[in-house]
């Protein structure tokens, strides 16, 4: 054997020139794997796969006829985007493949972008440029963002749209909550284009918190702001008994009272009934704000304002009486509005609010009085914790950039993170396991303990993997902007009064306020002066089948007149002169023709009434008193387009002729009943 | 059928065009053979005749040859990937992303001259070492010592500016480390650097000095060079022959290579 | 008139150091010549196989290894995000190993420079031409001199904690007593052989055994923050 060895070596090597050709054969045999080698790569196979899997089908011949064999590219050199996807992707573009069938034959879902001008990667991101399976879908050393999960795939939408759409839930819920829990207070996070996320929480300003409430309830709320109130938005900072202590006594200590006006004298409500607390609460529509718990114990209410299920647990009463006749003296930065209530009135809701109570909340709280030690290591506290971020204290700075900026974390190295133990080492494991503990990633981390849901949580993560440095460096005309709150703010004595009852909160004008009202910027156009006035004062609903929120805030006649010549004037549309038309100027025929527009013809009956025996449409505004609350200009400016006029609105655009218009006008400025009243009823 | 070849072959040499070339005519005689080195422009740094002895693998293990022939690997490989290459940021990256993913054997010449570079720096260590050891280095060959230390340099740097080529975090970091060394020589440091990076940091134009570097100022001083320190070793005798081991070896008669 | 040029005379019988000469017979002398068996083969086609053979080997072994594994490619650069640690390629970690130890001054410009200036002037002492072993002449002062480098070195290396040059120098000086040791020509075949070694062999021993334990631990024994890690234990 051994010889036999010794034979083939020295027949192969025997001699330099035996060595030299049995080397140069070898060499050349390696040398020939290189082409085979590339000719065997990944993406020829699935290729032929394709077409394996297309043979079968009946549409195989006109498939096979569209596929193009190769290497597939997109390139879109002003996004730094090249995308090879479509190489193994083979039939992204095949309507009648899509989302069907096996990876990665499956055709794209269609969606309102075209595949070639946007490419993938941008949306889902991966390594376009990879025409290996590995490289383009998962993360390496040599690239680091890898395809986005699927649960997380809208954060690819979020990286030009700043705009809420319908299309995206996870993330217009993801941003909604980085606003409403405050997380961008602490965190930066710049929109690409400019300016920066906002918070929309309201936490209190805490400079006079002994004058609302007591050290106690601060103790027991800084423990656990969820046991006093299960929707609270604080999140939980896990102190110690010592620190709580320290930091109440450090709160109390830096309080400074303030002088407010007090409200008129509680007359006659001590005398009052029981239930009459509780149903002022109901007519005044707080709880369009303000959430409570049933005995279900589910809330109800909305979260504007806070959750009031065990409010007489935390306030002292006469702040709450000098809160309700005008909350702007304590926080003038509140969007609660100026009720205007009466002594008695006052004295029935702080009665009504004093009594929902919780004994167990504060049942083992009691504090010794507090040291200067306590005092100053609350202080101390108070800014290692990054309270003033939120919270206006006496003698506590705004900390800048408390937390880390999150402007690029869709785009975060995993070489800068730190990852806890037994965390999945990618993106957005990293960031579902921080926001949802954060104390797993060590003792020192400062970011407190927030209570969310899981699909909360997942939100805030494609939230949060939207804002990556491609999104930063998009081009503008890629941009879809968010919607900017204009500091838009009207003048004069109107100009008082609508921030004095915080119009803004629940309306909008001119770009700026709420979206729980309707849009007023026009209003003017539309309504008569004597309709406004009495709206004004005493509120009703226009649409059967809405529930009335805008509450009675007990004008007088004068603060209503102004409001609603203010109104008049200044909110107009520029699409066309009020004057002109008027109710008086329509014949009779016109009026006819009107009524059968209405009823057979656009059959508006459908939705609206104006027949209250007859007609039965619940959709639309009632349209009894159409004659003495419209103007006749808008109402045919409305009929020719209504989303012009009213964007997002519901009523149909049925290219209404101008002479129709003008008919349908006349009959309606006709309906002058008053009759809205008794559609209600 | 051989002996048809060799006929075939035999008329080849005989034609004009042949003969034109290759002057020296066609023989196995030892002046045929000698001719065939002399006359060639490739070869004729050869001597016509070597010893025997110096030829034996224990002598030089070749080192030398190798490192020559890693050098040609690194020129053969070296000229392709230029063809796919531009020194720009960041479209350097982009090109190594290519070659991985489109060029049709990119990866494989990228490899081998990514690998054939590291093996030329150990080859060219492993060379030095040998010559020391074996006192290649005495008179009259010190010169070419000198010139060898030289290539060694000119080597390293070859390899360096190379590795900042593909743009990536392990070139750009590499390179940063390295030129902060370099700014720690007195009073000139930040100087040195500045030339060297067209900058403070490594950036565009550190790419482009380094590519121009590595393409075409330090292969033709290598080629320079290599071509003395070939040019010396025929002038200073040849490849050193160890006297004392000859000595020994023919006193104590082994006739090794009879 | 130009004056004659001074003629002189080098009494060299050396053939190495001075291997172009005229050699004088006398009447006492006479020209004897060892005779070496030094036959020549010719260069085409003996040398030049040789040569093709070795560059096939070479070129074959390069081009399997490319085919197996992959050259290294990261992300694209980032100025802002620092790799830890951040590292020179392989032939210069040796250096950077360096300067982990030395201030920039001493570990990137002085102990680089000396060693290249030292391996310019090499050829030009004549310290090797004799290749005699180390031991064979002056013994005890040699000895002597070994000790106290040795001591500076090692106490220098100490102070400064530097164990990765301290331990290889201590080894190689350990070697050397080793091989002083004893009755000269007497030892196993080892400790002949290697008393057979010049000095220069001895440093440049030194100096490449110094240079490949600095490099290898650039190279695999470093971590994060330039902190020793053990390569083959997981992060």
């Amino acid at each position: 054997m051994r010889k036999k060895i010794g034979e083939g070596y020295r027949a192969l090597f025997g001699d330099s020139p035996r060595a030299f050709g049995t080397l140069g054969v070898l060499l050349l045999a390696c040398l020939a794997v290189v082409p085979a080698k590339d000719h065997f790569r990944e993406w020829s196979g699935y290729q032929s796969g394709y077409l394996k899997y297309i043979a079968n089908r009946g549409d195989a011949a006109t498939l096979k006829r569209r596929f193009e064999g190769g290497i597939h590219q997109d390139w879109l050199p002003e996004l730094g985007v090249v995308d090879r996807c479509g190489t193994c992707h083979v039939a992204l573009k095949e309507a009648v493949l899509a989302g069907t069938g096996p990876q990665p034959f499956r055709g794209h879902p269609v969606i309102p972008h075209n595949l070639e001008r946007y490419g993938c990667v941008l949306c889902h991101g991966g390594q376009g440029v990879a025409t290996t399976v590995e490289e383009a879908h998962r993360s390496s050393k040599a690239w680091e963002q890898p395809i986005l999960p699927a649960r997380y795939v809208e954060a690819g939408c979020g990286q030009c749209h700043q705009n809420t759409m319908t299309g995206t839930p996870e993330l217009n819920q993801g941003r909604t909550l980085l606003a409403e829990y405050g997380c961008v207070r602490c965190h930066t996070v710049n929109v690409p284009g400019g300016g920066r996320m906002a918070a929309s929480d309201h936490p209190p300003s805490l400079e006079h918190i002994a004058g609302k409430t007591t050290r106690e309830w601060m103790y027991a709320w800084l423990k656990n702001p969820q046991a006093y109130a299960v929707s609270a938005t604080m999140p939980n900072f896990q102190l110690s008994d010592d620190d709580a202590r320290d930091i109440t006594a450090f709160l109390v200590a830096q309080s400074t009272a303030l002088e407010v006006a007090q409200g008129p004298a509680e007359t006659g409500a001590a005398a009052a009934e029981s239930g009459e607390g509780s149903s002022l609460y109901g007519e005044s529509f707080c709880a369009s704000c303000h959430a409570m718990q049933n005995a279900a114990g589910l809330l109800v209410g909305g979260n504007v304002g806070p959750e009031l299920t065990r409010v007489g647990t935390k306030v002292k009463p006469e702040w709450l009486k000098a809160w309700l006749w005008n909350p702007g003296q304590w926080s003038p930065t509140t969007v609660m509005p100026h009720y205007r209530f009466d002594g008695k009135q006052i004295g029935l809701l702080a009665r009504y609010l004093g009594s929902q109570t919780d004994s167990d909340f504060l049942a083992k709280v009691s504090l010794p009085p507090a040291t200067a030690e306590q005092v100053a290591h609350g202080k101390k506290l108070v800014n290692e914790r990054g309270c003033g971020s939120c919270h206006e204290m006496n003698g506590v700075k705004k900390p800048d950039n408390f937390a880390p900026d999150l402007s690029n974390v869709g785009s975060r190295s995993l070489e800068k993170i730190v990852f806890a133990p037994g965390v999945q080492e990618d993106l957005p494991s990293y960031l579902a396991a921080k926001i949802q503990h954060p104390h797993r990633f060590g003792p020192a981390t400062k970011m407190p303990q927030f209570s969310l849901t899981a699909p909360q949580v997942d939100a805030l993560v494609t939230a949060l993997l939207a804002e990556t440095d491609r999104a930063a460096g998009l081009p503008a005309a890629l941009r879809v902007p968010g919607k900017v709150e204009s500091d838009y703010q009207p003048a004069g004595p109107a100009g008082k009064l609508i921030a004095d009852l915080r119009c803004f909160s629940c309306h909008a004008f001119n770009g700026r306020g709420g979206d729980m009202a309707p849009d007023l910027s026009i209003e003017g156009s539309a309504v008569q002066r004597g309709w406004l006035v009495s709206f004004l004062k005493n509120p009703n609903t226009l649409r059967p089948a809405l529930i009335r929120r805008m509450p009675r805030f007990n004008l007088t006649d004068g603060e209503a007149q102004t409001l609603a010549d203010y109104i008049l004037t200044v909110y107009q549309t520029p699409a066309f002169e009020a004057g002109p038309l008027s109710a008086a100027g329509f014949t009779a025929d016109q009026r006819e023709h009107g009524r059968q527009l209405f009823y057979s013809k656009y059959a508006c009956q459908a939705c609206h009434i104006v027949d209250p025996k007859n007609d039965k449409g619940y959709v639309g505004p009632t349209l009894t008193q159409a004659g003495t609350r419209l103007n006749a200009a808008w109402i045919v400016h409305y009929l020719k387009d209504p989303q012009k006029m009213r964007p997002g609105n519901l009523e149909p655009n049925q290219h209404i002729s101008d002479e129709d218009a003008r008919d349908l006008a006349a009959f309606l400025m006709a309906q002058t009943k008053g009759g809205a009243q008794e559609a209600r009823k | 059928m051989a002996a048809t070849k060799q006929d075939t072959l035999g008329r080849l040499r005989e034609t004009r065009v042949w003969q034109s070339v290759f002057r020296s005519g066609w023989g196995d005689s030892n002046l045929h053979r000698a001719l065939a080195v002399q006359q060639n422009l490739f070869l004729h740094l050869f001597p016509a005749k070597m010893r025997r002895r110096s030829l034996d693998i224990g002598v030089t293990w070749y080192l030398g040859t190798l490192t020559l022939v890693a050098f040609f690997i690194l020129v053969a490989t070296g000229i392709p990937l230029m063809l796919y290459y531009h020194p720009s940021v960041p479209q350097a990256y982009a090109d190594m992303k290519d070659l991985q993913f489109v060029v049709s054997a990119g990866v494989f010449l990228r490899n081998l001259h990514r690998w054939a570079a590291h093996a030329m720096v150990l080859l060219v260590f492993a060379h030095m070492a040998r010559v020391f050891y074996r006192g290649a280095y005495r008179p009259p060959r010190e010169f070419n010592w000198v010139v060898g230390v030289v290539l060694l340099l000119v080597t390293l740097f070859l390899s360096y500016t190379g590795y900042l080529l593909p743009w990536d975090q392990l070139a750009f970091w590499a390179i940063t480390v390295g030129s902060n060394i370099l700014s720690s020589v007195p009073v000139m440091g930040l100087k040195i650097r500045f030339l060297m990076l067209g900058g403070n940091t490594v950036n565009a134009n550190a790419l482009l000095r380094f590519y121009v570097l590595h393409c075409v100022i330090l292969p033709l001083a290598a080629v320079a060079f290599i071509g003395v320190h070939f040019w010396r070793i025929r002038k200073d005798g040849g490849l050193y022959r160890d006297g004392h081991a000859a000595a020994r070896a023919a006193e104590s008669g082994e006739q090794r290579h009879g | 008139m130009a004056e004659t040029p001074k003629f002189t005379t080098v009494a060299d019988s050396d053939s190495r150091r001075t291997p172009v000469r005229v050699a004088f017979v006398t009447r006492r002398k006479s020209p004897h010549v060892k005779a070496v068996d030094d036959p020549e083969v010719m260069t085409y086609p003996e040398t030049l196989l040789r040569v093709v053979v070795a560059g096939e080997l070479l070129t074959l072994a390069l081009v399997a290894i490319s085919l197996l594994w992959n050259a290294p490619l990261e992300g694209l650069a980032d100025p802002l995000l620092t790799p830890n640690p951040a590292k020179a390629p392989w032939y210069f970690l040796g250096l950077q190993e360096l300067l982990h130890y030395f201030p920039p001054v001493v570990g990137g410009v002085l102990i680089p420079t000396m060693v290249v200036m030292a391996l310019v002037v090499i050829p030009y002492f004549n310290v090797n031409v004799e290749a005699d072993g180390i031991w064979t002449r002056n013994k005890t002062r040699r000895l002597r001199t070994l000790t106290v480098a040795v001591a500076v070195l090692g106490l220098g290396m100490l102070l400064l904690d530097v164990w990765a040059i301290l331990a290889p120098t201590l080894g190689m000086a350990a070697l050397m007593y080793w091989t002083a040791a004893g009755r000269a020509g007497g030892g196993g075949r080892v400790k002949r052989w290697l008393a057979g070694k010049p000095l220069p062999f001895w440093i440049m021993t030194w100096f490449l055994i110094e240079a490949t334990v600095l490099t290898v631990i650039g190279t695999f024994f470093r971590g994060p923050g330039w902190s020793w890690v053990w390569p083959w234990r997981p992060q």
